[in-house]
């Protein structure tokens, strides 16, 4: 069992969390919320990493985030960051793939909101914070749990566009999805058995939780 | 607190009119489906910004697209029942309640919100319940109470008669009077029911595809519809074709020619002229639209003597409770029928087939151009 690998892999689940719960929970909201020309493109944008191969998202992110790049040359030069081959790095390719796992399912759960719920709390005087808090993420929490719950199961999980952008460096990219790949490299069936056997537990476990507490809160309601 | 109300909007859908309602008055919106009287209400909240008008409460401007002001719903101090209530699913009725007086400490606001309810009559038990576990009437109790709670300037309430059975009917009716005597605002409702629109309130405006075409007491909007559309829109029932002929001999009066409806053969010279009264507001020889109130007719059992009084035969006797709705096919203008409604002793001596005489009220008839607002 790579220990260090899977305390790799919570640490990168948790840092993606992190910086996407408050975006997802901006972007689905609005894209509930607003129509716009465009909008089908944005929640195309959206969907994308969902449907690339996840070598061709890795290749993307490995040219655009590599020190060639614009990106990666300033993150050098401003911050001394590395982008790829590095934590940082596979923390934001993995905010960029999973973007889909989160704005989705927190857009439907906004969508589902009532728009006279919205307009009922503006008339009784709350303001724009006040009616997010006291009844769009009361009744909206379902769909954001799910959607944590998913990304967080997704992070733990992938292989290709981790393997693209970070390599297999242990302690710094190497995730328990990849080291499982290395020890079937390696003959060690043995290790990779009980690998994969935590990430279907830790998966089918997370997965059946949201739907077992989303229940709970739907009824409630 | 008088509400002065003035819209002009073109896009994205049409919606004009001015109107006045004053503190403790009752005014009800009216109309058809789609004849913008929700649309009307929303903009009094502050939930839509139309491209052209005013609203003002009192002194407090509202909304004024000449001076630039527009106060969004929270800054309004309005109370909205909205026609599906819109309650938080997920809070009490108590904390529905709360939701407009979390400006106070929570001791202070359990308390304000609990009298809102129980003035609504709502059980203590009732107010911790979800609005899933109360009834439609209780969910609209609760919801008139969270208007409440507001302390508004302006109630509006869309539809509150539409999803509420009989028997709650009788005590909304209650609870309306009551708050017209203790808050002495204006009060606003919707509402597409014409019975009961004319029942509770002192103003109708009468709405249709978006614009007002017309307001004033309920009797008088029934006595003198500007036009046939607004005679239909009120349920105006006889209302009749004819032709105005002219000044009468009698000073203020003229001469109308009481027309069989369009694809009835009928000799002209043969139909009834009618003295009515002349507003001088219509040409002579124009085709004119005219309506009879039910009240401006009575049945006399013997035969027709004089202007006003026609023979007619009962086509149609429907008993209905108290009262009958009575069908009358005129001798002297085939094809045309009288509807009327009786109540009382008559009521037994009608029968479908009967020879009886109408005696019109000639003084009511009230006489329309065809066309025009």
């Amino acid at each position: 069992m790579d220990w260090q690998a899977l305390i790799l892999s919570l640490q990168l689940a948790g840092a993606t969390l992190a910086v996407l719960l408050p975006l997802g929970l901006w972007l689905g909201r609005w894209l509930a919320r607003t129509r716009f020309a465009g909008k089908a493109l944005v929640e195309a944008l959206v969907v994308l990493p969902l449907v690339l191969p996840p070598t061709v998202l890795g290749y993307y992110l490995l040219v655009s985030l590599g020190g060639a790049s614009p990106l990666g040359r300033w993150a050098a030069e401003t911050l001394d960051l590395r982008l790829t081959f590095s934590f940082t790095g596979l923390v934001v390719a993995s905010v960029i793939f999973n973007v889909p796992f989160i704005v989705q399912p927190v857009q439907r759960a906004f969508e589902a909101i009532p728009r006279g719920l919205t307009e009922a709390a503006a008339v009784s005087g709350l303001g724009i914070w006040q009616t997010w808090r006291r009844v769009e993420m009361p009744l909206a929490w379902p769909g954001v749990l799910s959607a944590v719950v998913l990304t967080f199961v997704h992070t733990m999980g992938e292989f290709g566009v981790v393997l693209m952008v970070g390599g297999s460096i242990p302690g710094e990219t190497r995730t328990i999805a990849i080291s499982i790949y290395d020890r079937v490299q390696a003959f060690d069936l043995a290790a990779a058995d009980r690998m994969a056997l935590l990430l279907l537990v830790l998966s089918l476990g997370a997965v059946t939780m949201s739907f077992f507490a989303s229940a709970r809160l739907a009824a409630r309601r | 607190m008088t509400l002065h109300v003035e819209v002009e909007q073109v896009a994205p859908t049409p919606l004009a009119g001015a109107f006045r309602c004053e503190d403790g008055e009752l005014l009800a919106l009216v109309g058809p489906s789609g004849a913008g009287k929700t649309s009307m209400l929303r903009v009094l909240a502050g939930l839509t910004r139309p491209q052209r008008g005013r609203v003002v409460v009192g002194e407090a401007v509202w909304f004024d697209t000449a001076s630039g002001v527009f106060l969004p719903p929270q800054r309004r101090r309005v109370g909205l029942v909205f026609q599906d209530y819109a309650l938080m699913p997920h809070l009490s009725a108590l904390e529905n309640v709360s939701l407009p007086l979390l400006h106070l400490a929570p001791p202070a606001r359990e308390r304000q919100a609990r009298e809102w309810l129980d003035r609504v009559r709502l059980s203590a038990a009732q107010q911790n319940r979800r609005p899933a576990d109360l009834s439609g009437g209780e969910q609209q109790r609760v919801a008139v109470a969270r208007a409440l709670a507001r302390a508004p300037r302006l109630m509006l309430l869309d539809e509150p008669f539409s999803a509420v059975d009989q028997m709650n009917r009788q005590g909304l009716y209650q609870l309306l009077a009551d708050l017209r005597r203790d808050m002495a605002i204006p009060i606003v409702l919707v509402t597409h029911d014409l019975h009961e629109a004319a029942m509770l309130a002192d103003r109708l405006v009468v709405m249709d595809a978006g614009h007002v075409l017309q307001q004033g007491p309920p009797a008088a909007i029934h006595r003198a519809p500007r036009n046939a559309r607004v005679a239909d829109l009120v349920g105006i029932q006889n209302r009749f074709q004819g032709r105005w002929i002219g000044p009468s001999a009698r000073e203020g009066w003229g001469l109308l020619q009481w027309c069989a409806d369009a694809g009835t053969a009928v000799d002209p010279d043969r139909l009834p002229l009618l003295t009515v009264r002349d507003k001088r507001r219509i040409d002579a020889g124009q085709a004119v639209h005219w309506v009879l109130a039910g009240d401006a007719i009575t049945l006399l059992e013997r035969p027709p003597q004089g202007a006003g009084e026609f023979g007619a035969v009962v086509s149609e006797a429907r008993p209905l409770g108290e009262i009958t709705l009575l069908a009358l096919a005129l001798d002297a203008v085939p094809g045309v029928t009288l509807r009327l409604t009786l109540s009382g002793p008559q009521r037994r001596q009608v029968e479908v087939g009967a020879r009886v005489t109408a005696c019109v009220d000639l003084g009511l008839v009230h006489v329309m151009p065809v066309r025009g607002r």
